[in-house]
């Protein structure tokens, strides 16, 4: 339930910039413009089928991971610097 | 903390101590809206453990739980659970209630942190794993379904004595290592072991449906 309602519109974008750590591999096309009213959960499973992979560790500015159910524009607003919001992904996780 | 086992994830059971101690002062200050989490000693009062108890995690299909308002009997005064987050939602069935205990206990062997937990219903009656496993959200069902390991096992509490539910360890370091690693951390602020914890929970909370308010995050 969102604390304000958005007109169809005016939904704010919000960029997200996916970038590969460790062993994980790096995508061709790295940015991307998703709804901000989109949860985090459709970013992780973009990269899930992207990279065809079920686990993937998702984390945030390299310090913790988001609830899959937080809105995209909240973290950007909350995390986001320069414009975008900065999601760093890994493999090879025991679980995650 | 050394610089060394910063890099592998783990950390020693004095800094779980710090690092404790420090999360009890954040949330609990951050997050006075919800219930506090405690420090209880064991039965030897020499180790200790974090506490959350009695707490209300609340799910539908479609949404992820939140911790809502404590169960009867433990805490003076209660919120109405609409008050306390917009996105919560209750169940509105009183005899379908769920409580959970949420324990933080620090694992000698894999020098990590572990959540223990365990969920009971209004008479105080334990509930099984496939019980538990309904309150779950989606995401975490999944994960569960999905991975190769299965990754809650069952044993007994360290110092209990009954059976709890555990998330296993063995992947603990290696996200931890991501969350806390050396080079972009002592570049900017070196985040300290205080802050450990927060990172930690910030996963493992996933796994029960339990959501970090941003506020504590904003300090990693």
């Amino acid at each position: 339930m969102a604390a304000e309602s958005q007109s169809p519109s005016s939904v704010k974008k919000v960029v997200v910039h996916l970038r590969a750590t460790g062993d994980a591999p790096i995508l061709k096309q790295a940015k991307f413009k998703i709804p901000g009213t989109d949860k985090f959960a459709k970013v992780i499973d973009f990269l899930r089928r992207q990279l065809h992979r079920e686990t993937l560790f998702v984390y945030v500015n390299s310090a913790f991971s988001p609830n899959p159910d937080e809105l995209v524009i909240d973290l950007y607003n909350n995390f986001g610097f320069d414009g975008k919001l900065v999601v760093n992904y890994a493999c090879s996780m025991a679980w995650g | 903390m050394g610089a060394k086992e910063e890099a592998q994830g783990t950390l020693s059971s004095t800094d779980f101590g710090v690092a404790a101690s420090a999360f009890i002062l954040n949330w609990n200050t951050i997050c006075s809206s919800f219930p506090p989490w405690t420090w209880v000693l064991s039965r030897h009062q020499v180790e200790g453990y974090l506490s959350l108890e009695n707490i209300l995690l609340s799910s539908t299909q479609e949404e992820y739980g939140e911790l809502s308002c404590p169960g009867p009997g433990k805490h003076p005064h209660q919120e109405d659970p609409i008050d306390v987050d917009d996105a919560t939602l209750v169940r509105t069935n009183p005899c379908n209630v769920h409580y959970y205990d949420l324990h933080i206990i620090y694992c000698n062997s894999y020098r990590v942190p572990v959540l223990y937990f365990r969920a009971y219903d209004s008479d105080g009656e334990s509930l099984e794993f496939d019980e538990i496993e309904k309150d779950l959200p989606a995401y975490s069902k999944k994960a569960l379904s999905d991975s190769k390991w299965t990754f809650i096992t069952q044993e007994e509490h360290p110092y209990l004595n009954r059976p709890w539910y555990k998330l296993h360890p063995c992947g603990t370091s290696e996200w931890m290592k991501l969350l806390f690693h050396a080079d972009d951390a002592l570049a900017k602020t070196g985040v300290a072991i205080e802050l450990y914890l927060v990172a930690w929970l910030s996963v493992v909370g996933h796994v029960v449906g339990l959501r970090i308010p941003f506020e504590m995050m904003k300090q990693l």
